[in-house]
C-alpha cells in the first residue's frame, strides 16, 4: 500500500468517525430538548428552579420580588411599573384554583387591602395587593387557565401590573431577602401547629405538602385558614 | 313469507349500518356534496382508465421501458404507500409492546390507515405486473428463495393478513359478533409482534431492491445502508402519517370523535419521537454519502437536489418537531407532519424514478394515464376510510367495548 493509499483511505475513516462522534454529541442535547418542555408548561418546582428561587421548608420564594406579609408578591418592571401575583405558599395553600377573581384594568388597588379572589371548590378567599396604584393590565392566560399561578406562581402565573407611584414607600411594608426566609419560616410553623395527625406523610418528616393544604388541615373550614394568612 | 319477513328484518340492519339511519333516498342525497363530485369526477376518468391498463397492456397504457421498468405505481403507490403505513405497526408497538397506553386513541386510526395503504399499494403493484395473474406461480409454486423481491412479496402478503386481523375487531363490533371480536382481542400482542417482524423485514427489503441497481441509481443515493434508510424513515413517515391523519380526522369527523381524548398532547408526544427518528436517520445518510465518498457530486445540480432533501425534508423538520413539541406548537407540528410526509414522498420518488436512470440519454416521464391511476388508488383509499369511519368504531371505542384490550 502506497502512502498515497493510506492518507485516502485514512481520511475516509476520519470522516466517519467525526460524523458519528458528531451524531453523539449532539444527540444527547437535542434529545433533552426534545423531550423537555418550554419552562411556562413544567411543574412549578421545574419552572421556578429556573428562576432564582430559594427553597425555603416547603416553599420556593423568588429572590428578585418583594414579598407581602398577605402572600402576595411584586416585582419592579421598570420605575412605576410593578408585576404582582401570589406566592407558592399561598398556591400551595389553596390547591388547584378553579378561578381567579382579578381587578379590571384601571381599577385602584391600595397596600394591604383585598384586591382579588382565588375561587376553589365553589369558595372564594380574597388577597391583598401588596402595593398602592391603579391596574394596568390583567394577565389573560391566567385568567383563561388559573392553574398557571399553581404551576409557575413567579413567573407566567402573574396575576396583573400595577402603575405604583408609591413604590418607594410601599417597599417599606415588604419582604425580601432573609427577612422573607424568616417569615416564610414563621409561616410554615403556624401551618405546622394546625397540622392534624392525618396528613401523613406530608407532616413535618420531611414529605412535600400536599396541594391544597388548608383543604387536608380543615376540609371544612379551609376557607377560614386561607383568610387567616392572606391577612384579608 | 320467511324470506318476506327477513327482508323486512334485512332492512332496518341496513339502514343502521350501512346508510347511516338514513333511508336509500335520503342518503343517495345526503352524498351529493362538492367534494363527493370531485371524487366523482376522478374515478368517472380513473375507473375506465384502469380497464383500459388491463385490456390493452402496460406498453399502450404506461411510459414504462425495459430499461425504466418501474415506474410511479412503484415509486409512488407501493413503497410511499408502505412507507407511510408504518404507522400502524410503529403505533401498535408502542401500545401494545411497550405499554404506551396513552397512545391508544390514535392506534386503531392508524392500523386502518396502514391496512387501506397496504390494500392501495397492492393494488398499485397489480396494475405495474405485466402478467398479474401469474402472481400466484412465484408467490405459492415455484419459491425464488434467493430474490428479495419473493421476500418483499411474502412479506406483503402476510402483513396485510395481519392488518387485516388487527382491523377487523373494529369491524365485528360494527357486525356486533361479540364473540369473533372477543377471540380477535386476545390475539392483539402476538399479531403486534407479528406485525413488527415482518415489517422490519419489508420495510428495509424494499430498499434492498435498490442495492440491485448500483450502475442505475445515482452515486449519492445509492449506498448499502438502503434497507437501513427504508426502515428508519418509515417509522418517521408513518408516525408524521399518523399526526397528519389523526389532525384531518378530527377536522372531518367531529361527530365521530372521542371528546376525551387530548390530541394536542398526544400530537406533541408524536412529534418527540419523529424528531428523535429524523435526528438519526440524518446522520446515517451523512455517514452513507461519507461511506460513497461522493462529495464531489454535492457541487453539481443533483447534489443541490440530494442537499435539498437532506436538509429541508429530514433535518428542518426534526428541529421543527422538537421545537414544536416543546413549545407546545400543535400547528407548527402539524404542518411539519404533512411536510415530512411529502418529504417521504420524495425520498422514494428519488430513489425508484427521479434519480434512477439519472445517466442514461432518455429519462423516464409517467404518461397521464399513469398519474391517473395513482390519483385514482389514492380517493379510493381516502373514500374507503371515510366510509369506514362513518360506519365503524375507528375514532372513538363503542360503550360496550370499552373493556381492557
Amino acid at each position: 500500500m502506497i502512502f498515497h493509499d493510506v492518507v485516502t483511505l485514512y481520511t475516509f475513516k476520519a470522516i466517519e468517525y467525526v460524523i458519528a462522534l458528531s451524531f453523539l454529541a449532539l444527540f444527547i442535547p437535542f434529545w433533552r430538548y426534545a423531550l423537555s418542555d418550554r419552562p411556562a408548561t413544567q411543574p412549578a418546582m421545574q419552572a421556578v428552579a429556573r428562576r432564582a428561587v430559594d427553597l425555603v421548608e416547603w416553599f420556593n420564594i423568588a429572590r428578585d420580588v418583594a414579598f407581602h406579609p398577605g402572600h402576595a408578591w411584586a416585582r419592579v418592571d421598570r420605575p412605576g411599573l410593578v408585576t404582582v401575583g401570589m406566592d407558592d405558599f399561598a398556591q400551595k395553600l389553596v390547591g388547584p384554583i378553579a378561578r381567579l377573581d382579578l381587578p379590571p384594568v384601571g381599577a385602584e388597588v391600595g397596600q394591604g387591602e383585598a384586591a382579588w379572589a382565588v375561587q376553589v371548590d365553589g369558595k372564594a378567599v380574597s388577597m391583598v395587593s401588596p402595593v398602592d396604584g391603579l391596574v394596568a393590565a390583567v394577565n389573560p392566560r391566567v385568567v383563561e387557565t388559573p392553574d398557571l399561578a399553581n404551576r409557575d406562581p413567579y413567573g407566567e402565573g402573574w396575576l396583573f401590573k400595577v402603575h405604583a407611584p408609591r413604590f418607594a414607600a410601599n417597599v417599606k411594608g415588604l419582604l425580601s431577602g432573609r427577612l422573607a426566609t424568616r417569615w416564610v419560616e414563621d409561616a410554615t410553623d403556624q401551618l405546622r401547629l394546625r397540622m392534624a395527625p392525618q396528613l401523613g406523610l406530608v407532616l413535618q418528616d420531611g414529605g412535600m405538602p400536599v396541594d391544597g393544604i388548608a383543604q387536608a388541615i380543615d376540609p371544612e373550614r379551609w376557607d377560614t385558614i386561607a383568610r387567616e394568612f392572606f391577612l384579608s | 313469507m320467511r324470506n318476506g319477513a327477513s327482508a323486512v328484518l334485512a332492512r332496518p340492519w341496513v339502514t343502521e349500518k350501512v346508510l347511516l339511519g338514513l333511508g336509500p333516498r335520503e342518503y343517495v342525497k345526503s352524498l351529493l356534496t362538492p367534494g363527493n363530485l370531485v371524487v366523482g369526477l376522478i374515478l368517472a376518468v380513473g375507473i375506465p382508465v384502469i380497464i383500459y391498463r388491463f385490456a390493452f397492456g402496460l406498453g399502450a397504457a404506461t411510459n414504462l421501458t425495459q430499461q425504466a421498468p418501474w415506474g410511479i405505481w412503484i415509486g409512488f403507490d407501493m413503497l410511499c404507500g408502505v412507507a407511510l403505513a408504518a404507522g400502524g405497526f410503529t403505533l401498535a408497538s408502542a401500545v401494545y409492546i411497550l405499554g404506551l397506553e396513552e397512545y391508544h386513541p390514535v392506534v386503531r386510526p392508524a392500523v386502518l390507515t396502514a391496512f387501506l395503504g397496504y390494500v392501495f399499494a397492492v393494488l398499485g403493484l397489480l396494475c405495474d405486473l405485466g402478467r398479474p395473474w401469474n402472481l400466484p406461480i412465484p408467490m405459492f409454486h415455484s419459491f425464488g428463495t434467493t430474490s428479495v423481491m419473493f421476500e418483499v412479496g411474502w412479506c406483503v402478503f402476510l402483513y396485510t393478513t395481519v392488518l387485516a386481523l388487527e382491523f377487523a375487531p373494529q369491524a365485528f363490533e360494527w357486525l356486533n359478533w361479540k364473540r369473533a371480536r372477543h377471540f380477535l382481542v386476545k390475539l392483539t400482542l402476538g399479531l403486534t409482534v407479528v406485525a413488527v417482524m415482518l415489517s422490519t423485514l419489508h420495510q428495509s427489503s424494499l430498499g434492498a431492491l435498490f442495492l440491485l441497481a448500483p450502475n442505475k441509481l445515482h452515486p449519492l443515493w445509492y449506498s448499502a445502508f438502503i434497507p437501513i434508510y427504508f426502515f428508519i424513515s418509515a417509522i418517521a413517515a408513518g408516525v408524521s402519517m399518523v399526526i397528519v391523519e389523526s389532525a384531518l380526522s378530527h377536522r372531518a369527523f367531529q361527530s365521530r370523535l372521542d371528546h376525551h381524548v387530548n390530541l394536542d398532547q398526544l400530537t406533541t408526544g408524536l412529534a418527540r419521537a419523529a424528531a428523535i427518528v429524523l435526528f438519526a436517520y440524518f446522520f446515517l445518510k451523512l455517514q452513507g454519502l461519507a461511506d460513497g465518498g461522493h462529495w464531489a457530486l454535492l457541487a453539481t445540480g443533483w447534489g443541490a437536489w440530494y442537499l435539498f432533501e437532506m436538509i429541508g425534508f429530514i433535518l428542518v423538520p426534526s428541529l421543527l418537531f422538537a421545537h414544536g413539541a416543546r413549545t407546545r406548537r400543535v400547528t407548527l407540528v402539524r404542518w411539519t407532519a404533512a411536510w415530512t410526509v411529502l418529504g417521504i414522498v420524495v425520498n422514494r420518488l428519488n430513489v425508484s424514478v427521479i434519480a434512477m436512470n439519472w445517466n442514461a440519454a432518455q429519462h423516464y416521464v409517467p404518461s397521464w394515464m399513469e398519474v391517473v391511476t395513482s390519483i385514482t388508488l389514492v380517493t379510493m383509499g381516502v373514500q374507503m376510510f371515510r366510509w369506514v369511519v362513518n360506519r365503524m368504531p375507528v375514532l372513538r371505542e363503542l360503550p360496550d367495548y370499552r373493556d381492557a384490550h
